[in-house]
């Protein structure tokens, strides 16, 4: 072995980290500024002084109420779910090596959904009861489009078609019980079927932090063994991973992620689904995607929401935004697949 | 250097309700390049994958220095028993450097970090297979034949002692099949590799096996040599095929032709 060979190796790797690191600061840097913009502009402007001042508990008037009220608990829950749905979306996408197999796609957002709408508006619970909820139907649905599609192993191709007719059967479900609740009301509909931070209170936002330590942490621990599932499961085996053991963490870690999320702002159309593709765009295939795709869920939660609200000529909530930015993806994901014949 | 013994004993694996692999005996020789070949279905990739954990026998066990290889950590047995699977999948836009260096993966875990030791694995791995000057090229964009010694040179870069291989040379032209094999051998040579793999091509196998095993209905039905395993009655019981079976000009291995129906009157 030459010297130069290791330096070329040895260089090449220190560029793939810098690069990585590079762009993860770069998405950092821009989800700070999305999330210090969105609470500076709204229908009125509100100078950064008082936006501190409001953040530090001091009382200013005007500012104390649209700031502390209602751009900073929108701005914590979309930031939030927006890193929940990008991680568990990447999660997901990873280990079965199919950007099709993204939670909101094969039924476990809507599943989460579902179970979150009939603990609400059938059961009348509130607060951490309906997250349990919402995880242990996501994982039911997990299940059972894992169990629907097994013979002699999971196939990718036949996993995603069962889901996405289990998560057609869900939507309605949604529909259905939302048409028999009593108070209908067309925004908390639109939660449950798209996805909103309307209305947001900062308390809402503490299962989803919780959420995001244990299942996001769950999630890391088993980054190196998702890398290694990207080459096949044979390949990871023969690398020594636990193909079982990973699979089985990261489908509760993601799960987990979605359907607290969920439980919240309803199933925010095609976060999950879009993240990972567009933090690969960025980022290339180096390294793990789950940190970039998290803060690209992010992003995309908290700039849809302020389009929703802001930009267009009346209010949507941010998965009717991001929702139309989906759909085409999806579109072309679809005809790709299908000429490829895969 | 440590030479590992790899064996197995009354060995039966399967899928589903399909008994492939029934009551197999087999030892490989330390040290040494073993080459298994057989008819399609005969049970050659799975007696591979049970040998490499990636499948739980249903009776009998698969030792490695004497412990069973389906009750040791998945890691530790990795770095000493390496598999270079049929078909890999390389994920889209990742650079030779970055997919050999996975290779690492087994000496890693949560916490330690990469260092000059894999940095020179990987370099040794890449010079190994002659893809130095591959390195920052997406897999992607290469050939069959520089692909699969990308793959390779993973494996290498795992630095087992032990290294199975299920067809390395499958969709490679002859002359990237011969310097696959080439390499194979240099490996064997230089680091005292023990190599099992699986060919199709009776002759390659012949020609570069030490042992050489041939399978038939999921049981090894002959071993050793490839002059005293590659007979024309072996071919017959194996393959159902009539040939004959002279010995090489040049390395003196036996060549099988096969004889089929047509064609073998001697024309002008």
């Amino acid at each position: 072995m030459s010297m130069a060979s290791v330096d070329i190796v040895a260089a090449g790797r220190i560029r793939r980290v810098r690069r990585r690191a590079r762009v993860v600061l770069a998405l950092l840097a821009l989800l700070v500024t999305g999330f210090a913009l969105t609470l500076m502009l709204g229908q009125s402007f509100t100078p950064p002084g008082d936006v501190i001042r409001v953040l530090m508990g001091h009382d200013v008037p005007g500012a104390t109420f649209t700031v502390g009220q209602l751009r900073l608990p929108r701005a914590v829950l979309a930031v939030l779910a927006g890193l929940s749905f990008g991680l568990g979306g990447a999660a997901f996408q990873i280990m079965l090596r199919n950007p099709l197999a993204s939670p909101d796609i094969i039924g476990i957002s809507s599943g989460a959904s579902a179970a979150a709408v009939f603990a609400i508006v059938v059961l009348r619970l509130d607060g951490a009861a309906v997250s349990i909820f919402a995880v242990a139907a996501g994982l039911g649905v997990a299940l059972t489009i894992y169990g629907l599609s097994w013979r002699n192993g999971v196939a990718g191709a036949r996993l995603i078609l069962v889901g996405i007719g289990v998560s057609a059967m869900l939507d309605s479900f949604i529909s259905y019980v939302l048409v028999r609740a009593p108070a209908w009301d067309l925004q908390e509909a639109m939660r449950w079927l798209t996805g909103s931070v309307n209305g947001a209170r900062l308390g809402q936002s503490l299962p989803i932090l919780i959420s995001l330590l244990i299942f996001g942490g769950l999630l890391m621990s088993r980054s190196r063994d998702l890398q290694a599932l990207r080459l096949g499961d044979d390949s990871a085996a023969a690398l020594g991973t636990h193909v079982t053991r990973t699979r089985v963490m990261v489908i509760i870690a993601a799960v987990g992620l979605i359907a607290v999320a969920t439980a919240v702002t309803g199933p925010i159309a095609f976060v999950a689904f879009l993240s990972a593709p567009i933090a690969a765009r960025i980022f290339g295939s180096e390294g793990s995607l789950l940190i970039p795709a998290a803060l690209v869920g992010a992003v995309l939660v908290l700039a849809g929401d302020y389009v929703g609200q802001f930009l267009l000529p009346s209010r949507y909530p941010v998965g009717v935004v991001t929702g139309a930015l989906g759909a085409p993806y999806l579109i072309f994901l679809i005809v790709r697949a299908h000429r490829s014949g895969a | 250097m440590t030479k590992h013994s790899l064996s197995a004993h009354q060995l039966s694996a399967g899928y589903a309700d399909t008994i492939i692999l029934e009551g197999l005996d087999f030892q490989v020789p330390p040290g040494q390049i073993t080459v298994i070949v057989g008819a399609n279905a005969c049970g050659k990739s799975t007696l591979l994958r049970t040998m490499s954990r990636l499948l739980p026998p249903r009776h009998g066990q698969v030792l490695l220095d004497g412990k069973s290889i389906h009750r040791t950590a998945p890691r530790q047995l990795a770095q000493v028993l390496g598999l270079l699977p049929q078909s890999p999948i390389a994920p889209e836009g990742i650079t030779v450097a970055d997919l050999v260096s996975r290779g690492r993966h087994p000496h890693h875990g949560m916490i330690s970090r990469w260092g000059r030791k894999d940095d020179e694995a990987v370099a040794q791995a890449l010079e190994a297979t002659n893809i130095v000057e591959l390195a920052e090229r997406p897999v992607d964009e290469l050939s069959g034949g520089q692909r699969q010694r990308v793959w390779i040179a993973m494996a290498l870069a795992q630095q087992t002692q032990v290294l199975l291989l299920d067809e390395p040379t499958t969709f490679l032209d002859i002359s990237h099949q011969v310097e696959v094999l080439d390499l194979l051998i240099d490996l064997n040579q230089q680091r005292g590799t023990t190599i099992v793999m699986v060919l199709h091509d009776l002759n390659l196998a012949a020609r570069y096996a030490d042992h050489l095993v041939a399978m038939a209905g999921g049981r090894i039905f002959a071993s050793g040599p490839p002059a005293d395993v590659l007979t024309e009655a072996n071919v017959r019981h194996v393959f159902g095929l009539e040939s004959r079976v002279i010995a090489d000009p040049t390395s003196g291995r036996p060549i099988m032709l096969p004889l089929g129906r047509h064609r073998m009157a001697k024309t002008g």
